[in-house]
């Protein structure tokens, strides 16, 4: 429908000429080896975070015992995993097969099918309160079992293998990696592998929303002060410079030890710090473009301020700050890491930075394994991001674009 | 120039109220605000005795009122002009007096003695850092553009990106595992600034009775070595990108091909000619990558045990201490807006044709 409503108020074919350069930007971002390494990664990270239940669970995907075959994995999946897994099952089948819709029309429909699962897996999903490790360990080990499928690593990153072993000298964690743990222990006791692929989906998701609310506030927010000027951009970029001069880890700091540490809470609070940057790309080019012809003629056609701002200025304003975009995902998981790094992060759900924490323990010794491998994954997460946006950055460039 | 100066600083103000306004209501929003972490933090008490606390914290920082009046009574006490407050909290005539931080309530210490202690140790690691940031900037952004495309160039470009994109929490604790632990290298110590004998050295290295001793300044580079490493190389990662933009610009400028028409060595083309040009978007960086050297100090200063402004504003942030909270808000927050205005003096003296007036 916006497809036919552009065509019709440009019939000279102007309206294509947006896609068509956002398309060139695109392949031209994705030719190099980095960001596609990059991008790469990431997919891996976002894999893993979606299949995290499957890829590493304590729970039998499937057996067969006295008779009767169960899915006890299922059984204690949570609503959000279900909705992930269901979520991104139907998008895909989605995204590839109505090939047919715009772009964006298959992106709205997927946040839109997320949106849905999640309301009504919350509402009827529920997960058992108890786990029951040692209730699979213990039939398996009693020959109860007659076939089981576990997942590639046996460990969910919860289990933290208090009934195992049982002599004391073996029970003190950490442990370094060995064949049944891949790259050891923590301190609690839990897999390390496990828990990495676990803590991908608090990276991918905490990424994603609190830099997704960064745009929502700084394009608003750029938007109006460079289409209005005068005291409203006066009064923008005194906000601006207020959040510019804190040092947002301080800020971070303060609003997570008082609010608590929550999800949620740390998401909107990367999510209100990380506007700034997002807001001042936006500003610049509207302040660039509020005079251009075409927003003249929207005025003089009498179209809503709605319309100008977010029809015709934003989409011609956006390429900047997808570059913005991608830098900040990129800051956003470095500061939950540095966060859960500090002691303030999430309590007892797998983060990359809260195993950093405990590679130097209090009494001086080292644990290599904790540092090495949460260490490399914020590292290698970080530089995708980084390296796709510089990419990004290089495509969009006016003076390299041109040579081709 | 002065005028532009003055009202720089009077344009200060109204920011840093806002720095620590964001700071407070960020406080004062929370479940309980203030007070349920203060009135909270003796322990069981007797009905009165909790009654006679309640009392004073309510008369201390008027507690009982809204926020909004919360932050007013702090921000009377931290101006030069304000209400005089007399001796049992009601507020008096409106004149000059002696500015105040406040008490920190967990330390009972005045804020102001306890913020002198720390500053200097954050300020002495950031002035050792950041001329670091810019001796490596700037010589390997002038080759790297001296070899554009070239294997040098690729090279630090990709070396830049990966080393911005390196976790300094990572970094820290490698760096304490492998070269600080006694299992591996030991090359450096592990955390704090000093050595515990360090009050019983001498203050230069020298030799008593043949033998050689470290020394207290010795001792002390020795202690900053690491700390400094972590906070130097994702500046100067940001800086030698910027840099070598920079020289770019003006490497193929007209100036610098009439200089070398004129035979002069290529040497004195790209440092007497290119480089003060080149060197101007430095300058106003440096104001900007400060508030982030203060924000990386807090993750440095906890992993190698540094009693700095970071890890005071952590300690204090577990404490609930709210005068300290706000009065590190508001030094960091001065520190970075008065670096923003050296910056911009620096610039008008670098370039002549910039003028404020």
């Amino acid at each position: 429908m916006s497809e036919l409503a552009a065509t019709v108020t440009s019939p000279d074919g102007a309206a294509e000429a947006p896609r068509a350069w956002s398309r060139r930007v695109l392949s031209a971002t994705f030719t190099g080896l980095g960001a596609k390494l990059g991008l790469a990664w990431i997919m891996v990270v976002a894999f893993c975070g979606v299949a995290a239940p499957l890829l590493a669970n304590t729970y039998p995907l499937a057996m067969k015992s006295g008779g009767v075959v169960s899915f006890p994995a299922i059984r204690y999946l949570n609503w959000a995993d279900v909705t992930l897994l269901a979520g991104t099952v139907v998008s895909l089948i989605l995204f590839f097969a109505a090939r047919g819709l715009a772009v964006p029309t298959r992106l709205a429909f997927i946040v839109g099918i997320y949106g849905v699962l999640a309301v009504v897996t919350f509402l009827t999903v529920r997960a058992p309160q108890l786990q029951g490790f040692e209730q699979y360990r213990g039939m398996e080990a009693s020959g109860e079992i007659d076939w089981s499928v576990y997942a590639p690593i046996r460990f969910s990153a919860t289990d933290r293998l208090r009934d195992q072993p049982f002599d004391a000298e073996a029970r003190t964690h950490p442990w370094p990696p060995s064949n049944t743990h891949l790259m050891g222990t923590e301190v609690n006791g839990s897999d390390i592998l496990s828990r990495m692929i676990h803590a991908c989906r608090i990276a991918m998701s905490l990424g994603f929303i609190s830099t997704g609310l960064s745009l929502f506030i700084g394009v608003l927010a750029g938007a109006v002060m460079g289409y209005y000027v005068k005291w409203i951009d006066l009064i923008g970029m005194r906000i601006m410079e207020v959040f510019d001069a804190i040092p947002t880890l301080f800020l971070m700091l303060a609003a997570v030890a008082f609010f608590g540490r929550n999800l949620y809470i740390i998401m909107l609070i990367i999510g209100f710090t990380g506007w700034v940057g997002i807001a001042r790309f936006v500003r610049a080019e509207f302040l660039k473009l509020r005079n251009v012809d075409y927003v003249l003629a929207a005025q003089a056609l009498g179209l809503p301020l709605r319309s100008i701002l977010f029809r015709h200025l934003l989409p011609n304003a956006l390429a900047p700050v997808l570059v913005q975009v991608s830098f900040g995902v990129a800051s956003a998981i470095l500061a939950e890491s540095s966060l859960s790094f500090l002691g303030l992060g999430l309590i007892d759900e797998p983060s990359w930075g809260a195993m950093l924490n405990q590679a130097v323990g209090a009494t001086g010794g080292f644990q290599w394994w904790l540092a090495i491998f949460p260490g490399a994954a914020i590292f290698l997460t970080v530089l995708s991001y980084n390296l796709i946006g510089e990419a990004l950055r290089d495509s969009l460039d006016p003076k390299l674009l041109k040579r081709e | 120039m002065l005028t532009y100066i003055v009202r720089r600083i009077l344009l200060m103000i109204p920011t840093l109220i806002g720095i620590t306004m964001v700071v407070f209501f960020t406080m004062a929003m929370s479940p309980g605000g203030v007070g349920a972490a203060l009135a909270g933090a003796e322990g069981n008490m007797r009905p009165q005795e909790r009654e006679a606390v309640r009392k004073y914290l309510n008369q201390r920082y008027g507690l009982d009122q809204p926020a909004i009046l919360q932050y007013f009574r702090w921000l009377n006490q931290i101006s030069p002009v304000g209400f005089h407050v007399n001796e049992d909290g009601s507020y008096g005539r409106f004149t000059l007096k002696w500015p105040s931080l406040g008490e920190s309530l967990m330390r009972r210490r005045p804020v102001t003695s306890v913020v002198a202690e720390a500053l200097p140790i954050t300020l002495l690691l950031n002035v050792i850092t950041i001329p670091i940031i810019y001796a490596i900037s700037i010589t390997a952004g002038i080759r790297a553009a001296q070899h554009r495309g070239k294997r040098f160039d690729i090279g630090v470009g990709t070396t830049m990106v990966a080393l911005w994109s390196l976790p300094v929490m990572w970094v820290g604790v490698m760096a304490i595992g492998f070269v600080a632990n006694r299992e591996y290298l030991y090359l450096f110590p592990t955390g704090g600034l000093h050595d515990t004998l360090a009050t019983r050295m001498s203050y230069l290295p020298g030799y008593v009775n043949g033998e050689f001793r470290i020394g207290y300044l010795l001792d002390l580079a020795w202690h900053l070595v690491l700390p400094v490493i972590c906070l130097t190389y994702g500046g100067f990662a940001v800086m030698t990108k910027l840099m070598r933009a920079s020289v770019l610009e003006n490497i193929t400028a007209d100036f610098a091909r009439t200089a070398r028409a004129k035979g002069l060595p290529e040497r004195v083309v790209i440092y007497r000619h290119v480089l003060r040009n080149s060197i101007l978007p430095l300058i106003t960086v440096a104001a900007s990558i400060l508030p982030g050297l203060l924000g990386g100090s807090v993750i440095v200063e906890s992993i190698f045990s540094i009693d700095g402004m970071g890890r005071l504003m952590i300690d204090a942030i577990n404490t609930r201490d709210r005068d300290l909270i706000l009065s590190i808000t508001l030094v960091s927050g001065l520190l970075s807006l008065s670096c923003l205005i050296v910056a911009d003096i620096c610039y008008a003296i670098a370039d002549p044709r910039v003028s404020y007036e």
